[in-house]
């Protein structure tokens, strides 16, 4: 299903999106053990600084998660669910017109979420758990479909070979999209995103941000998940702390492409890029012009 | 009659375009050219080719490694058929060498038990009649040998690995076949299937044997061993 091809809004819980809006999603991780910010939320009130910090700096979208995606312990749904779930009621009793996405793959989590106030589930593994759509229909919540390739959850790539990495990103993406509309989750609230290094070593990754006019192309909002990743560090040589510039650069190139949602660990510098573009693009007009025009 | 044996690891990052402008291993792709270079040495009629694969099947002795399904390097010859990655790793290998002698692919299953493999290997052995048969083995160790591996952490990988390194430095073939099939796809240890083809396709001992690398350096166990070569 090509969503007919044209762009339209993107509605997520109370607020509705025009296509030339760029949106920032700021991850706010409630693990211990998440790759770029070792659990600097894990503390609850921590967790809750980020975010009126997030949201001061122009937030759109706060995601809360509660298993990191590197291999590690087992999450077991109760203690995904104590992570998230208590916290994404306090963010909601905060913040009530906030868009809150919860990154989880599993419905059980989904569902507590979304009756805690949640507005989107950001299924990240690629719809490993069927029953997600369903809740995100049931709640009225959006739903990210994302490509993990064939991986599992907390699974890394092992020489994961793609006979054309585009094809397969649009033909996992789509399928759960069409899913997602059958379940009868509302189409203005779907997002694609290809998943970067997900299944996918560097080459792979780069591929997709080289190609994801032809994910935009396809009518769906995209969200891209850039931020601070292993194919930025290895593109560049860089260790997690030091791939800003290299998130940034990314993000320029995803945006100018048309992707739609940025999520984020650095929300300030992601929206003077996004503006950047915005204006490069004619779509959004300069903070303040009097050079040449006094 | 097989003559001669190499055993090199399939990592895609053997292929120098793969890893950009960093070398990455250059000590690990030495190895393995070296180790082929001394298979073809021995003066084989004919190189088999055998590697873990989706399925048992044979495959087009002109088949080639699809590097761009990695996601980067060259487009490959579209007159050459795609192999599967370890196979079509082994044909990069002897296209690397220069070889341009016959060639036998095969794919072997994960999911084969060690008597079948064994089998496969004594028929390969016999498919070159009484040619003189260089044998190709990929296969790699396990992948979760420590918490930034590919499959992450199994305490059983090391013990796996160790019992398979020890076969293969004592020329004990035989012993490959002892590798349990379950723990292997357990332990996402590839080679296991390829490792008792050529146990099936070499029942004496072939010797002697050269270690040129064994090592875990991204967490995933590489061994590239020389057997019976006739050059060092």
């Amino acid at each position: 299903m090509l969503n007919e091809n044209l762009p339209g809004p993107l509605t997520l819980g109370q607020r509705s999106f025009a296509p030339q809006q760029r949106l920032v999603m700021a991850i706010v991780n409630r693990t211990p053990d998440s790759f770029y910010d070792k659990g600097a939320t894990w503390d609850v009130s921590a967790a809750m600084e980020r975010v009126h910090a997030v949201v001061a700096e122009g937030a759109d979208i706060v995601d809360i998660g509660g298993v990191a995606a590197a291999p590690g312990a087992a999450v077991s749904v109760a203690e995904e669910t104590r992570r998230t779930v208590p916290f994404v009621a306090a963010v909601r009793a905060a913040y009530p017109d906030l868009v809150i996405s919860v990154d989880t793959w599993r419905h059980q989590v989904g569902r507590a979420a979304c009756q805690a106030g949640a507005n989107l589930l950001n299924d990240t593994w690629g719809g490993q758990d069927p029953q997600l759509a369903a809740v995100a229909a049931e709640f009225g919540a959006g739903l990210v479909c994302a490509h993990a390739g064939p991986l599992a959850p907390q699974t890394r790539p092992f020489r994961v070979a793609y006979p054309d990495v585009m094809a397969d990103v649009l033909d996992r993406t789509l399928g759960q999209a069409s899913r997602a509309v059958a379940a009868g989750v509302a189409p203005a609230a779907i997002l694609i995103d290809a998943a970067h290094d997900f299944g996918k070593n560097t080459w792979q990754s780069l591929e997709v941000t080289r190609r994801l006019g032809e994910m935009t192309g396809t009518g769906w909002p995209v969200l891209v998940s850039l931020s601070n990743k292993d194919f930025i560090g290895e593109t560049l040589d860089r260790p997690p702390g030091g791939r800003l510039t290299g998130t940034l650069a990314s993000t320029a190139v995803c945006a100018w492409l048309g992707a739609r949602v940025f999520r984020v660990h650095q929300v300030q510098q992601t929206r003077e890029v996004l503006a950047m573009v915005s204006a490069i693009r004619g779509e959004q007009p300069p903070a303040r012009a009097v050079r040449g025009l006094a | 009659m097989i003559v001669s044996a190499a055993l090199c690891p399939w990592p895609p990052l053997l292929v120098r375009e793969l890893t950009g402008a960093d070398p990455v291993l250059p000590e690990l792709r030495a190895a393995c050219a070296a180790a082929v270079t001394a298979l073809l040495a021995a003066g084989p009629e004919l190189v088999a080719v055998v590697g873990p694969g989706p399925r048992t099947a044979r495959w087009p002795a002109d088949g080639r490694l699809d590097v761009a399904a990695f996601g980067g390097g060259p487009p490959g010859d579209p007159a050459r058929p795609v192999l599967p990655p370890a196979a079509g790793i082994g044909a990069y290998l002897l296209d690397q060498a220069g070889y341009q002698g016959p060639r036998l692919v095969w794919s072997v299953s994960e999911d084969e038990p060690a008597s079948r493999c064994a089998a496969l290997g004594a028929e390969l052995a016999g498919l070159g009649g009484g040619q003189r048969t260089g044998l190709l083995v990929l296969g790699d160790g396990s992948a979760r040998r420590g918490p930034r591996a590919p499959g992450y952490v199994d305490g059983r990988a090391a013990a796996f690995d160790a019992s398979a390194e020890r076969a293969v430095r004592a020329g004990d073939l035989p012993a490959l076949l002892d590798l349990d099939p379950g723990l292997a796809r357990e332990l996402m240890a590839t080679g296991r299937p390829a490792w008792q083809v050529l146990a099936g396709a070499c029942p004496g001992p072939l010797r002697p044997v050269h270690v040129r690398y064994a090592g875990d350096p991204f967490g995933v166990m590489y061994l590239v061993a020389s057997l019976a070569p006739s050059a060092p």
